[in-house]
Formats: structure tokens, sequence, C-alpha cells
């Protein structure tokens, strides 16, 4: 039941890089992605954001067939893209595509975008005027089912909605599915466009960042900046992978999720979600918290959201916590709602393959008791843990173990 | 459950074998500006009598009907959310559109008022994975909680995956099922398909002309056969395994040969560790559009062969309408009370049988078939293909 589950290929488009390369070098170096947004300014006036700027998806996937395809639906086809490609698995060309390879999708905000847009077309121009063809866009598996044309993934084709914490979910969806043999390779990770209504959500809320830096534990932090993206791996059994002659490069080796059930929009200030989250995932994983060599932060820049994980953390890991390298990612690439766990994941990925914790960009002070540092913080080890949380009561924690 | 026929399981199920049609003219907007004006509703509602530990205005209408739902499934089935561990009890929902009435609200404030005067309620009611959220919140349920928004076969996706984190000991109890408001956006989305019935919903007859969009909510309480036999609970069906699978063809459009509903049924059936000649009923998809019934029967037809005369298939959707990201929890429900009484639903407006659909569709009348192993099918938008595996429970 508990076959080894590992990953065999990378896709990624965030705004600090296309490409898990030109992602792992910007991280590293410090770079953030976040800058003056260039989408929507007509309708909402100008603010900070992590965009993909000049974001061509023919550079991956020729013109055909475009078109049609929302924001989000062609950030995952640029991603799956990657990770089919990296991991050999592309589905040759006249080929109906394998029945056991699939995708797991996240996402947050899903398809409002086009839904919105939808409905205000009928509104406007009269609902018997509405385009036909905008109609699929608007259901929430939208960019998976178009993904799956696109490449030909014929096997499971799910898309999963847990808030901020989607990604994480995803991936743990896929390792199940992997076990119970309804797949031999499935991508999983997370996907969220940058547009005007979750941006609207995030501003009338009080939650963005006035500032427009997302500083993650920092004292003077005043809230999050929004980000975009996809990030997905293509998982494997450690068995099927070998039986494919493939290196895999890395292991995924626990999962743990729990819902606070305090509130639909207030972080549990106890931590007491995010604490069981961790310690179910080092649990699965057969992993003391002494074992960790880097943990991946969740932190997004909310005062409420980084305190509550700073708790959980000296919870979990008590007095070991002041030597495991930190790094907040999110400070570069923003929050990207559904598809943040996948694009930590990777963050935490690429630490353990460089034995080093990623830079978090922009971070100053170290009075919070945590190693967070602006430079990249070298280690020396097997596992690293990824934490995302969400203000929704919604908790999730990975663990995974260098190969 | 909150159906167009009824809420709770005995009013849904008796409506249901008597052949109550919940398909009416819509009374939630004005469709005079669309061609079609029949729409499956739930009609009665009143949030405020399930949604107990906030006010039910903080929420949108699919959160309400899953909370509705969730608290019916949990006083029927008699468990006592105290004595568990909640950290071991999860949800797991389907649905979609989510929250679409909130888009709706949205664009109506954007149109008269302006973007600026948006409220900073609404659009944080929005995201679907609130739906789940709000259950777990209601019932105070930490464990996982999720959303799983594939369309109109969510309901499976999300029953499965309940199943699955029981199966896999990381929950005790789970509430499953799936959730969807009646929304003018998905209506004028089909309507501009061309894809609504005008007079009414006939699956699989000759002259069927199309869906009627509804709405709807269904929750199922899933635990450990053990657990269940332990505390003496009422046990309506066992869930065995299910299969899910992409067509990979077209966003709308079903393959023509009914390949991805063929590998789902194939999945669900082999990891249910069960053959077609267990098989005693399939609950349809059965939308009642021309397409859709004509390569579901033929799936069954290449899948099943000849075994496929013996085997009834009825669409409750003849009578409940398409209540979207519900309608296969609803159908859930439908299978575990077939196998309980014995008796499969009817498909109602049967007349004129089409050579193109040759199987035997409960015309018209329930009827007693005592069955063993059902199937309940699900097919959505994005190609995505689901089929549920259930079964009586022997002792």
């Amino acid at each position: 039941m508990t076959a080894r589950i590992v990953v065999t290929g990378t896709g990624v488009i965030s705004s600090i890089g296309a490409g898990i390369e030109e992602f792992e070098n910007a991280l590293f170096a410090g770079r953030s992605g976040i800058g003056p947004r260039t989408l929507f300014t007509e309708t909402v006036p100008a603010g900070a954001a992590g965009e993909i700027r000049n974001f061509t998806p023919q550079q991956w996937l020729g013109n055909k067939g475009l078109r049609v395809l929302d924001r989000s639906a062609r950030l995952v086809c640029v991603a799956s893209h990657m990770a089919l490609k990296a991991s050999g698995l592309t589905q040759p060309e006249g080929d109906a595509g394998d029945p056991n390879l699939g995708l797991v999708l996240g996402t947050m905000f899903g398809s409002v975008h086009s839904i919105t847009a939808f409905d205000w077309s009928g509104l406007t121009d009269g609902p018997t005027l509405v385009n036909p063809m905008e109609f699929p866009n608007t259901v929430i598996n939208s960019p998976a089912g178009q993904a799956a044309i696109k490449h030909k993934l014929r096997g499971v084709n799910s898309t999963i909605s847990a808030g901020l914490v989607s990604g994480l979910y995803a991936i743990h969806y896929a390792m199940e599915f992997l076990r119970f043999g309804r797949a031999t390779a499935l991508m999983a990770g997370g996907v969220e466009e940058l547009c005007e209504e979750s941006y609207l959500s995030f501003a009338k809320a009080g939650w963005y960042s006035a500032s427009g830096r997302l500083a993650p534990f920092a004292p003077d932090c005043d809230g999050s900046v929004l980000g975009e993206g996809s990030a997905l791996w293509m998982l494997e059994t450690e068995e099927g992978a070998r039986k494919r002659g493939v290196q895999p490069l890395l292991e995924v080796c626990g999962f743990g999720s729990a819902h606070d059930a305090h509130g639909i929009n207030a972080f549990n200030p106890r931590g007491a979600g995010a604490a069981a989250a961790m310690r179910e995932a080092l649990r699965a994983a057969e992993v003391a918290p002494e074992s960790i060599a880097c943990i991946v932060a969740s932190a997004g820049g909310s005062r409420a959201g980084d305190a509550m994980e700073n708790h959980a953390l000296k919870n979990v890991f008590g007095a070991c916590l002041a030597d495991i390298p930190i790094s907040a990612p999110k400070a570069a690439f923003g929050e990207c709602l559904g598809a943040t766990g996948a694009l930590l994941a990777l963050s935490a990925g690429a630490a353990l393959r460089r034995q080093a914790a990623p830079p978090t960009a922009g971070y100053q002070t170290g009075e919070d008791g945590l190693r967070l540092s602006a430079q990249p913080q070298p280690f020396s080890g097997e596992y690293a843990l990824v934490n995302c949380f969400g203000c929704d009561g919604n908790n999730a924690a990975l663990v995974l173990k260098r190969i | 459950m909150w159906t167009p026929i009824g809420a709770g399981k005995e009013t849904f199920w008796s409506e249901l074998i008597k052949g109550t049609c919940g398909i009416a003219p819509v009374a939630s907007f004005d469709t005079s500006a669309f061609p079609v004006h029949l729409g499956a509703e739930v009609k009665g509602f009143e949030p405020e009598r399930y949604v107990q530990r906030r006010p039910p205005e903080n929420m949108g209408r699919g959160s309400q009907l899953a909370i509705a739902a969730a608290r019916m499934a949990v006083e029927d089935s008699g468990i006592d959310l105290s004595s568990y561990d909640r950290g071991s009890v999860g949800v797991s929902m389907g649905t979609t559109s989510g929250e679409p009435q909130i888009v709706e609200q949205y664009n109506d404030v954007r149109k008269s008022q302006g973007l600026d005067s948006i409220p900073k309620e609404l659009a944080p009611k929005y995201p679907c994975h609130v739906i789940p959220g709000n259950v777990a919140i209601e019932f105070d349920l930490r464990g996982p909680c999720l959303m799983i928004p594939t369309a109109c076969a969510a309901g499976n996706y999300a029953i499965g995956y309940g199943f699955d984190l029981i199966r896999t000991g990381r929950t005790d109890l789970m509430l499953a099922g799936g959730a969807d408001p009646f929304s003018r956006i998905t209506y004028m989305g089909f309507a501009r398909l061309g894809a609504i019935a005008p007079e009414r919903c006939q699956p699989f007859d000759k002259n069927r002309k199309g869906m009627v969009p509804g709405e709807g909510a269904a929750v199922i309480v899933l635990e450990p056969l053990e657990h269940a036999r332990a505390r003496g609970a009422k046990i309506y069906a066992e869930v065995l395994g299910y299969g899910v699978s992409c067509d990979a063809h077209h966003m709308t459009a079903a393959h023509p040969k009914g390949d991805g509903a063929m590998r789902a049924m194939s999945m669900a059936m082999s990891q249910s560790g069960v053959t077609i000649d267990d098989i005693g009923y399939i609950s349809a998809h059965g939308t009642g559009t021309p397409t859709n019934d004509r390569v579901e029967s033929l799936a069954v037809r290449r899948l099943f062969g000849s075994r496929a005369d013996k085997v009834p298939m009825s669409s409750i959707k003849s009578m409940l309408g398409h209540t979207m990201g519900a309608a296969s929890a609803i159908e859930a429900v439908a299978c575990a009370l077939a196998i309980d009484t014995g008796i499969a639903p009817p498909t109602i407006n049967y007349e004129e049988p089409d050579p193109d659909c040759d199987l035997d569709y409960v015309a018209n009348q329930a009827r007693r078939i005592d069955p063993r192993v059902v199937l309940n099918n699900a097919y959505a938008f994005g190609g995505n293909n689901a089929s549920l595996c259930m079964a009586r429970c022997e002792n």
C-alpha cells in the first residue's frame, strides 16, 4: 500500500522564471518577481503583483488551439508541457494518449475571471449573445480539462480546491491515486492566474500589502501581494520510475492536513491545525523533527498568519528549530493561491538538491527566533518540510527526501 | 439532502419512486430573454433551520445547501460527533460552479454602482473550497477538508475520495457529497449551447431535446464497516470502489465512442473486485441531451455486451433535472436506497425507444430489482468521467 512516490519531472512558470532552471536560479539569487502590475490596470488602479510579464505561451505550445484557452489554462498547458518533456512522457504525435497518465490540479479562485466575464457579457449584451465558446471556460476544472486535450492525458483528471493549500492537497491526492493503482504517472500541483476578481477580493478585505512588499516574518510586514503561476511535478511510484529506467529527482514521503474550523477568514492564533498538519506529515514520513534539514515556510506577509506559523513551528520543533534553516519564498513569487503549495514544494526540492535553503528575498531582521536569511543557507541533510497554511482554516504540510 | 423533488431522504425516495417531477418554470430569475424557461430549483429552503453556528448570510447558497444536507446526514446516521477525535473527521465535497451566485451579485453591483461599490464581504465567499470549509466550521470538523470541483461528475469524485481517506486510515468519518446552487450563468451557458429541453427532460427517449439545469445538495456519512457495525448503525450500502478517466477529446462533448466512460466503469469494477455479471443496476448520468445519452448507452453496451440487456439503467435526471455538481452525490444516495429497498427508480417521460439507446431504462415505473452491486455513472465538462461502485452490505 505505501509504495514510495518519486518526482521524475518538473514544470513551472512564475513571475521569477519559466522552467525549473530559471526558477531555481532566480530563487537562489534572491530575486523577487514582485513589481508594478500591468494586468487589468484599466479597471483597477496600479499596484504590486508577482505577475508573469510578457507571457507568451506560443513559445512552448505553438499557436494552434490557444485562442480558446484562458490565462489559467495557458499556464497549466505550459507547465504540463515542461513536466511531460522533463519526465520523458510527452505523448507521441498521432497517438491516442496513455490512459494511465493524468493530471491533478490545485486551484483556489479557479475560473473566476472567465465566469465573471461570461456573466458580464450576458448582463451587458444579453443572454442570447454570449459566446458559447467561452462557456466551457467557466467551470472550475476547465484548465485541467484543456491541458488533458492539449497533451492527451487520458487518465485521472482531477481538480482540487482547498484554498491556499490546494497545491499540496493535489500532490497528496495524486500520491494516493498512484498507490491505489489508478494511474502510473500523474502530474500534480497547482495553478492560479492574476485577475481583477481575486485581486479585488484581497484588496477589499484589507489583506493586500499597502507597501507592495511581501515581507515574511518581518516586524513591519503589512500584508500579502498576489502572484500567479503554475507548478507541477510528475509523480510516479519508485518502482514505476525504475521500470522506465528514469532517475527520480526526489521522494515525496509524507503529507499532513488539518482544518482549524475556526473561521473562514481568520488564522487560528493557536496554530493547532498548522502544528497538527506538520506532525502528521512527519509521522507519515517516519521522520523526527530534528532530521528535518530545511523548512520552506508558508509565511505570506500577513502578521496573523506569520505569527501563527512561528508559534506552530516552535510548538512542533522546540529547541531544534534554532538549527534549521528556513526559507519563505513567497517573498519572491508572491501569494500564488492555488499554485502556492506546488511552488513552495518545488522550492523545497531545489533546496534539497542544492543542499541550501533558498534566500528569503528582502529579509532583514532575525529577531523572531527563526533562521531566515536574505542569503542562501547551506545545510547537510536528507529531509525538507514544506508548510502551507491558509487564512480559511486549511493547513497542509509535506515532507520531501533527497535522492 | 435538498433536491428539486424535496428534502430529506424519505421524501426524496418516496417522490422518486412515484416518478414525481421537480422541473418547473424558473422562479429565481427572469427567463424572458431566454428561448427556454424550465429549471429544477429547490423550493422552500430555509437556511436558518440548518446553518446554526454563524449567520447564513455570511455564506453563499451552495454552502447553505451543503450544511443543510450535512446536518440531515449526521442526524440520520445517529453518530455522536462529540465522541470523535475531530482531527479524524473530514469533509470532501464536489461542485461544478461552487458559489456562482456570488459572481452574479458582484456583476450586478458592478453594473449598477461600479466596481468601487462591491462590498468587501462578497468576494471571499466565492472560492469553491469555502463550501466544505463552511461545513467543517459548522460541525467543528478538523480533518482533511477539500472541494473537488470536477464539474458534473464531482459528487462521485468527492465520495470516492472520502472513501479513499477512510480506507487509508486517515479519517474515521467522512462527510462526502456535492452541492450546486441554481445559477443564471449556468442557465445562460446551457441555453446558449442549445442544450436545455424546452418542455420536459426525456433521457434516452428518441425525441429527447436536452437537459434541464437544476440545483441541490447531498451529503452521505462514510465510516469503516466495523465502526458502523460496532455502533449498531443502519447501513444503507457499502462503497466498493470507483474509477475515473478523462476523454481528452473535447471540453463539452463526450468522446463519440464512449471511450472514457467505458474506462471509468472498468476501473470502478476492477478496483471493486467485481465484474459485469455482478452489476444489478446502473444509475445513468443520462442528462437528456441527444449525444450524452447515445454515448452512455453505447459505452454500457460495448462494455457489458449482451449482459447489458439484463441490467436496468435509469436516469433520475428525468425528475430532478441536472443538479450539476450535486447530481452524482444525489444519485449515489439513490443507489444506496435502491440497494436498501430493492427498488430501481424510473426514467420518466420515456415514450419512444431510440435505436441508438437500446438498454432497459426502467421506463416510467419504478421496479423491484433487488440489486446486489450497483454502478453510479457521472460525466462532466472537461471530459471527466467517474463511476462509483456500491453494494449491499451482507451480514
